[in-house]
């Protein structure tokens, strides 16, 4: 029995909002509504980082938000992928050039789908979700690292500890 | 036996004001041996002797006991003048009346005026071997108070003093040694509290001082009435217990148990025992599990028999079902540690005396239960918030959230006292299991108050959990970092305390099955006057009529307090560590929690309470 | 000794019972609100996708607290299904209870102590109810033995409907269910006690709150424990109001829960109690 199949079946989503106009996080709500009803998939929006497969990001980064960024991403547990969601968070949208603007989610953490959009339809929302289930399925348990702001997790003892991956910036 | 159980009475007395001149080095070793050789000949005693020991003293000590009655009274009376309380001045006088009356129309009667039955050598086992962790622990602890070495001498002199006349009072049968007794525990607390001798600690031990010679004044009045009601005569518990069916009148008894809820702290004079906070923490541990308190439910129990299925047994179960209740919201309020443990004091207590006043076989096993498991968590709570207070000094509880990184083994040992208070085999549990029972089978012509008392135990229950879980919440936190628990270090006296007592629960629960059959039942019996049967058919405990699944209840119950013990070293080492969920935020942060607000109900409590207690009084007299 | 047998499978079964009536319970909620719905053996592709996690913990008394409670929830269950003595069961429930309440709060965080204080606040709010009409229930058996309901004539819902009422009131806040969800609360303190914990260790919360559906659906299912048809028309009936309650009323606060539990369960199974005491 390969329980990888089963990554499949049961995703569940912590969705971050890094930044958003809340445009697309409105379009994520309206997936989970019935008329798109995500949740026949056995989709849940967790709300909590270490019990999701999916990180559903919106908005371009801020400075703010990089290290909370940063932090969830290191508290999901493996193996996990990361979506961006509307055009702001695949490369900064709009906002890019603005002084308090990282860019697209990519800068910082790797990921995995790219949604365009702005703000991005429910369809293409849900199409992104199902083009990451497939690369879920294909994912090790290995620990990915953030592009930034990461200390490597400390192996001793037998036990990794990831507590203080969302360290400081590296230059 | 005689001579050994006489040991017992003036062993501790001979040893205390030696330990008022003794060194440092040979006050330890003094201490230790005497209470060493108390508990040891408690246990022989308990096991050994098999009837009621009597011994009748020399004519001479009457005259030595009242001189001893007069003396104290005066004593009293200097205290009152000397901080010019009136309270104090006037319950004085009252006494010294009420005593020197008594003393010129007493009939003296060649009685036994000791006599240690089965419950006297239950209790001589509660005293001294708890009593005695507690003046080990003492040592230890008032070497660090801020007094001068005389002072801290006379501290263990009390204490040792005051294990002495515990002994005494647990084994009186004649009332007015009872009282001679009685009063000198009330003045034991009184130095004990005020040993600090600020304003504080001096105005509760006087708090303390004249609600117990209320207790003293209603003593006084049990033995004025069992000596002018026709039928009585003879003033030892004994006789009286013996000729109260035939006489029927209750009054005595309704005096002497208003005496012992008093001492018992219920709900009006609950003051006494919460004042008795600003003492040093031996003294609170002292009060609270092992003497002062326990005199209550052991009076009830004495005179169980002939309250047995009156009025005035109801009107006791009514009010301390009530304190129950009221006592474990009451502590939900407060935050400093030591007051949340005296309310839950003050609860548990209810529920005994409650247990003791229903007085049926399992009642009374179950009351018996409480007493010797409330005694042993609450002084190892107790000890412990002594260690809190003088290695990590914090007092309040919600200080304390740092607890369990920096002293885990004082944050282990506080949670499995709470668990063993909270959870079956012993505390409120086994009372609440045992009382549903009896009082469930019925309690003939009040069936209300039944119901009534069943909902006020089910409801005090669930809040006292409610408590429970609310203080051992902040003690128990501990972050990622300290994966690994390392024991802090102590002094031994403070560890060896904790061992011991932690060793005893255990030992509790684990022989609890065969304890049943020949620890508690045989002391019921002997209170009750009539047979326990604790009989087995398949894993059911059969005492009397209540059935008991007990073996599947302890080995389940067992569980809790070893899953809290195994998961302080339990290692996942294959998994990753990762930081608490914070939603990426990077703050400080305290942990606190929940309080309830009581402050205006309370006076409606304290009427209830006054209420229930002229209640006591009208009842005997009807 | 045939009931002996079945009781076993049952309790063996247990979690996979519960499983099943959690995923056709999404799927009614789903459809309650004109929705397709997971498929029915949805929490056990939960379960499998679960165990594939990677391991991580916050410290391990946590997740040894974790296992802990689902291993004395499932003995509880069980004593329950054997027809043990009713306290017990409503004490090693409480137990049970206990251990999610002490992991809550053996971790420096947050959100995992308040759900853990709001925890042990519904604790309080249900339990003396659950007393009440247990010992309700040993006045009319005359014992206390769980398995002397069954050998009862009439059903015990027809002796004591008051007691049903006060338990259909007090079961959202035992299932965690809306509007009495303050424990678990996902939009607000995100889960509670549970948050801490992943992949493995998640398992045996999320497998326990299958239990917890067994253990309060028998209980109700006792009502009418002499007729099956009975008793699963009375669960089946219990099943919909839970769901439909659930779909269609807002979060109160811990307060207000406690302060219904109090003010309206409690006096209705104190009421049964007088009842059944006069009759």
């Amino acid at each position: 029995m390969k329980l990888s199949g089963y990554r499949k079946k049961s995703p569940w989503i912590l969705h971050y909002n890094a930044g958003s106009c809340n445009g697309c996080d409105i379009e994520i709500l309206a997936c989970l509504c019935p008329k798109y009803d995500v949740e026949r998939f056995g989709l849940i929006n967790t709300g909590n980082p270490k019990q999701s497969d999916i990180l559903l990001i919106t908005g371009p980064v801020t400075k703010r938000s990089r290290e909370r960024l940063v932090e969830i991403y290191a508290q999901m547990p493996e193996p996990k992928v990361v979506i961006a969601c509307g055009s702001c968070a695949s490369t900064g949208g709009v906002f890019r050039p603005m002084y308090n603007i990282e860019g697209g989610v990519d800068q910082v953490i790797p990921v995995d789908v790219y949604v365009p959009g702005c703000a991005c339809r429910p369809e293409q929302i849900i199409d992104g979700v199902v083009t990451a289930l497939g690369i879920l399925e294909q994912k090790t348990k290995e620990i990915e690292k953030s592009h930034i702001l990461h200390v490597a997790p400390l192996e001793e003892d037998g036990q990794v500890n990831r507590r203080h991956m969302a360290g400081t910036i590296k230059k | 036996m005689n001579q050994l159980v006489l040991v017992l009475f003036i062993l501790p007395l001979l040893v205390s004001p030696l330990l008022l001149v003794l060194p440092r080095k040979a006050r330890t070793f003094a201490t230790v041996t005497t209470v060493s050789i108390l508990s040891l000949i408690s246990v022989y005693l308990y096991f050994r002797a098999d009837e009621t020991i009597s011994i009748m003293l020399p004519g001479i000590v009457n005259t030595i006991i009242a001189g001893a009655d007069v003396i104290l009274l005066l004593y009293f009376g200097y205290i009152a003048i000397q901080r010019k309380s009136l309270l104090v001045g006037i319950m004085s006088v009252l006494q010294l009346g009420g005593v020197l009356f008594l003393l010129t129309k007493m009939p003296h009667h060649e009685a036994n005026q000791i006599l240690v039955d089965k419950l006297s050598l239950f209790m001589f086992l509660l005293i001294n071997i708890v009593s005695g962790v507690i003046a080990a622990f003492a040592i230890e602890y008032i070497e660090e108070e801020n007094c001068s070495e005389y002072r801290k001498r006379f501290f263990l002199s009390v204490i040792m003093w005051f294990i002495g006349v515990m002994n005494l009072i647990v084994s009186a049968d004649n009332l007015e040694y009872f009282f001679l007794f009685f009063e000198l525990t009330t003045l034991a607390s009184y130095l004990l509290i005020s040993f600090r001798k600020d304003e504080e600690s001096v105005h509760n031990a006087l708090t303390a001082l004249w609600m117990n010679q209320i207790g003293g004044i209603a003593i006084l009045g049990a033995i004025f009435m069992a000596v002018f009601t026709p039928g009585y005569g003879e003033i030892t518990f004994s006789s009286l217990i013996a000729k109260a069916p035939t006489v029927g009148v209750l009054l005595p008894f309704a005096l002497l148990a208003v005496a012992a809820l008093i001492k018992g702290a219920q709900m009006p004079f609950s003051k006494w025992l919460l004042g008795a906070m600003v003492a040093p923490t031996p003294v609170s541990a002292l009060l609270h599990s092992s003497t002062m308190v326990k005199i209550a439910p052991f009076v009830i129990l004495r005179i169980s028999p002939a309250i047995h299925n009156t009025m005035l047994a109801q009107v006791i179960i009514g009010l301390t079902a009530f304190v129950f209740l009221v006592a474990a919201i009451s502590a939900l309020a407060q935050d400093t540690f030591k007051r949340i443990l005296a309310f839950s004091t003050i609860s548990l207590l209810g529920l005994m005396c409650l247990m003791a006043a229903i007085g049926s076989e399992v009642a009374v096993v179950a009351a018996l239960l409480l007493i010797i498991f409330h005694g042993l968590s609450k002084c190892m709570l107790f000890l412990n918030a002594g260690i809190i207070e003088r290695i990590f000094h914090w007092k309040k509880a919600s200080d304390m959230d740092k607890l369990g990184e920096v002293g885990p083994f004082t944050s282990l040992i506080v949670a499995v006292g709470f668990m063993s208070l909270l959870l079956p085999p012993f505390g409120a549990f086994v009372g609440k299991w045992f009382s549903l029972e009896t009082i469930g089978a019925g309690l003939g012509n009040s069936q209300v108050a039944g119901a009534l008392v069943i909902s006020a135990i089910a409801i005090g229950g669930a809040v006292m959990s409610l408590l429970y879980f609310k203080v051992m919440g902040l003690i128990i936190a501990r972050s990622g970092e300290k994966d690994k628990v390392q024991f802090e270090s102590m002094p031994i006296l403070f560890s060896s305390s904790m061992y011991i007592l932690l060793a005893l629960i255990f030992a509790g629960i684990i022989s609890l099955p065969f304890m049943m059959g020949g620890f508690f039942a045989p002391v019921a019996s002997d209170v009750t006057g009539l047979a326990v049967n604790v009989q087995w058919s398949k894993l059911t405990m059969m005492i009397g009529e209540a059935q008991l699944p007990i073996i599947p209840l302890f080995l389940a119950f067992l569980f809790l307090p070893l899953t809290m013990i195994i998961a302080m070293f339990v290692r996942f080492k294959g998994a990753d560590r990762a930081k608490e969920y914070m939603c990426g935020e990077k703050v400080e942060y305290r942990l606190s929690s929940f309080y309830f607000n009581t402050e205006k109900v309370t006076p409606y409590f304290i009427a209830i309470g006054i209420i229930f207690f002229i209640g006591i009084v009208t009842v005997a007299i009807i | 000794m045939n009931s002996i047998i079945i009781c076993t499978i049952i309790v063996i079964l247990a979690p996979f019972i519960g499983g099943l009536v959690y995923g056709i319970e999404r799927k009614v909620k789903a459809r309650m609100q004109h929705r397709v719905g997971p498929p029915i053996l949805q929490p056990f592709y939960d379960f499998m996708k679960l165990v594939d996690k990677r391991a991580m913990i916050v410290h391990s008394a946590h997740a040894f607290l974790g296992i802990m409670h689902f291993i004395a929830l499932w003995f509880a269950v069980a004593v329950l299904i054997f027809g043990g003595d009713f306290i017990l069961v409503i004490y090693l429930h409480l137990m049970a209870t206990a251990l999610l309440i002490i992991a809550g709060y053996s971790t420096r965080s947050v959100f995992s102590h308040l759900g853990s204080n709001r925890l042990a606040i519904s604790a309080l709010a249900y339990e003396p109810v659950l007393i009440l009409i247990a010992i309700s229930v040993y006045l009319t058996t005359g014992s206390f033995e769980i398995s002397s309901i069954f050998s009862m004539s009439t059903p015990l819902i027809a002796k004591m409907p008051l007691a049903f009422v006060a338990l259909l009131l007090i079961l959202p806040i035992k299932l965690k269910k809306s509007p009495f969800d303050v424990a678990e609360a996902h939009q607000e303190i995100t889960g509670g006690a549970e948050i801490e914990y992943s992949g493995i260790f998640f398992e045996f919360l999320y497998t326990a709150k299958w239990l917890d559906y067994v253990f309060c659906y028998v209980l109700v299912y006792l009502f009418a424990a002499n007729n099956v048809w009975l008793g699963l028309g009375l669960v089946a009936a219990t099943f919909l109001y839970i769901n439909a309650l659930d779909n269609s009323t807002a979060r109160v606060d811990y307060k207000q829960m406690l302060k219904f539990s109090m003010y309206v369960a409690l006096p209705i199974a104190f009421i049964n109690l007088l009842l059944t005491i006069l009759k």
